[in-house]
């Protein structure tokens, strides 16, 4: 009997599920590690800090921003790669997943350059726009680092809609526009929650591309991640492992609202 | 002319389409038959105006439709899996198009239509929750609710069971027998055909190779390809006669008399429905009026409800559809000696070579 049980062991299974459970662990140890090393008393003295309040409220409102902005971007993005064959639609999927790859200092130097003392970012500078070292080049940041993972998430999500539902649509009177807000939007619904959620939570996390282009300014483009990492930088250790646990509340609760609301859908 | 398809070409690629050009008249049921990748459904998504075509022209009574938007052309279409919107419960598939064109009397309507085709009691289910041949009603409620001028269907039938097929093919006939709905519709199965379409269309390779009615292309095939698709028979023989309107062809020593002209001496193909020859054991007498083959029974093979006897007579092979109370009736077994008789009327010239 006990040598047939030994004959079922499957090593494969064993072996792949081991290696889950241990990253797990690790990660576990190492989220754990944040709540535990420091006191309460400091987090929450931290937490009412006047930077901790800037860096919050700056964080949240860049943060809605750059998603919404993103959104109406990686809609018509995604939609396009999905659906639409034109001259040049490789070139476009892979310049638009190349921040994907991109190291964020990378294309927060690109994003620097272009928008710097260029002819572009001059002209843009005539018009009343500057995104460098300002707070709308907190959002050009963290709009360009999430847009890649927003749009990829939608090209996926219409890859999976039958386009002869659209088709069908059309033939009963509606135009393609109708038929994209009638048909298309509410099946990519639950896409669109996903890339929304994960697009917020990019942008909130965003450290090199802000840094670069916005500048880690104390009190003017001071994000999350910067507070992070001014602090680290300060040797003030409680600040920063403040502003660590409030970026992975923020992240927990953007799992948490899309979890329930996919759910609901 | 209701429908003029005039020389369409369009390459996307893996499916094209070759120059096809045919006319459909006002409450014609056209069906298209043809192996897979013939380019039918690409010939119905052009004319429905899903794809541009590269060349040629589509008009609809009359008005040049090549480059209409596909919601201004009022053609109708019902797909294989029937793309209903999953989002929307049976009365919203149904409606969806109404609402577009009429602002009072929708709900109406749709119950009306949901009825005739008896779905009404599915009216607050959705899609996901129905069986297939429910969906492919509502598809169907869907389509023909706004009263498009033309129908298009891309294999409606093909994933309901036979019983289910059936029934469709009644509701589906009833439902246009009320509205003289023109329709073309695309099947791999030539009951549906037979038992829907006045005219019949065969694809192949991006081409039409043969337009006309029922008894035309399945009583005349006009290639070998057809004729095998359409399950005829076809022999091969030389015109030894040729009288008024019909021919006596040599077919390996036999002389077949068959409808169509040919000159003496021609080589022809002659083609016969299975359906249309009957088999005796015993020999017909001397002056019977129809063509008697003398065949050997080589093998027999059911087919559903019928079976198929395939006959050898020298170089010549003839299928045979019976019944299976036939086969038991008449105890036929492989080896049998039997006389194939052919009506001289369901014989055919089809090809001349």
């Amino acid at each position: 009997m006990g040598i047939y049980a030994l004959q079922r062991i499957d090593f494969f299974r064993l072996v792949f599920i081991l290696i889950s459970q241990a990253v797990t662990l690790i990660l576990v140890l190492a989220i754990g590690s944040l709540l535990l090393v420091p006191e309460f008393k400091d987090v929450w003295q931290n937490l009412w800090s006047e930077e901790m309040i800037f860096s919050l409220k700056l964080s949240l409102i860049t943060g809605f921003i750059s998603t919404l902005l993103v959104m109406v971007f990686a809609l018509p993005i995604g939609y396009t790669l999905s659906r639409f064959h034109f001259f040049g639609k490789g070139f476009v999927k892979t310049i638009i997943d190349l921040p994907v790859a991109f190291p964020e200092l990378v294309l927060g130097l690109c994003l620097l350059l272009l928008f710097g003392n260029s002819f572009f970012g001059r002209w843009l500078e005539s018009m009343g726009i500057n995104f460098v070292f300002t707070k709308q080049g907190v959002v050009a940041a963290q709009f360009f680092t999430a847009l890649p993972y927003a749009a990829r998430i939608m090209k996926s999500t219409f890859d999976y809609i039958d386009p002869r539902m659209e088709f069908v649509s059309r033939s009963l009177g509606y135009s393609r526009f109708q038929s994209f807000l009638n048909v298309s939007i509410p099946l990519a619904k639950n896409g669109i929650l996903a890339s929304t959620v994960i697009s917020f939570a990019r942008c909130i996390g965003t450290f090199g591309t802000v840094l670069i282009l916005a500048g880690g300014s104390y009190m003017k483009t001071e994000v999350l991640p910067i507070t992070l990492y001014l602090n680290i930088s300060y040797g003030n250790m409680g600040m920063a492992l403040t502003s660590g646990i409030v970026l992975m509340v923020v992240s927990f609760a953007a799992i948490y609202v899309f979890e329930k609301a996919e759910a609901n859908l | 002319m209701f429908l003029e398809i005039k020389d369409l070409h369009i390459n996307l690629g893996e499916f094209f389409l070759q120059g096809v050009s045919f006319d459909v008249e006002r409450g014609d049921y056209l069906s298209i038959i043809g192996p897979t990748g013939a380019g039918k459904t690409i010939l119905l998504e052009s004319i429905i105006g899903f794809w541009t075509p590269d060349k040629g022209r589509i008009i609809v009574e009359g008005q040049d439709l090549t480059n209409e938007w596909p919601e201004k052309r009022r053609i109708g279409i019902v797909y294989q899996d029937y793309a209903l919107f999953p989002h929307f419960t049976v009365f919203q598939n149904i409606a969806y198009g109404l609402k577009k064109i009429e602002k009072t009397g929708i709900e109406k309507k749709t119950r009306a239509m949901a009825a005739s085709l008896h779905i009404e009691h599915l009216l607050h289910r959705k899609p996901g929750t129905l069986s297939g041949g429910e969906q492919q009603r509502v598809a169907l409620a869907r389509a023909l609710v706004v009263n498009p001028r033309l129908l298009l269907m891309d294999e409606p039938f093909s994933a309901l069971d036979q019983q289910t097929r059936k029934q469709a093919r009644q509701i589906l006939k009833n439902a246009l027998k009320e509205r003289g709905t023109t329709v073309i519709h695309i099947t791999h199965d030539l009951d549906d055909a037979w038992a829907l379409a006045n005219k019949i269309a065969v694809m192949k390779d991006g081409k039409l190779i043969q337009y006309g009615t029922m008894e035309e292309v399945f009583h005349q095939p006009a290639t070998r390809f057809i004729a095998d698709f359409v399950g005829a028979n076809i022999l091969d023989g030389c015109v030894l006669q040729s009288l008024d309107g019909s021919c006596v062809v040599n077919v390996n020593g036999t002389g077949l008399t068959c409808r169509g002209e040919a000159r003496v001496g021609q080589k022809v193909k002659i083609a016969i429905r299975p359906e249309n020859v009957r088999v005796v054991k015993n020999p017909p007498p001397q002056n019977f009026s129809r063509n008697i083959l003398e065949t050997t029974l080589t093998s027999i093979t059911s087919e559903g409800n019928i079976c198929l006897l395939h006959l050898k007579s020298r170089e010549t092979f003839i299928k045979v559809l019976v019944t299976h109370n036939a086969l038991e009736m008449h105890s036929l077994k492989t080896g049998d000696s039997l006389y194939a008789l052919i009506g001289r009327d369901t014989a055919r010239i089809a090809l001349g070579s």
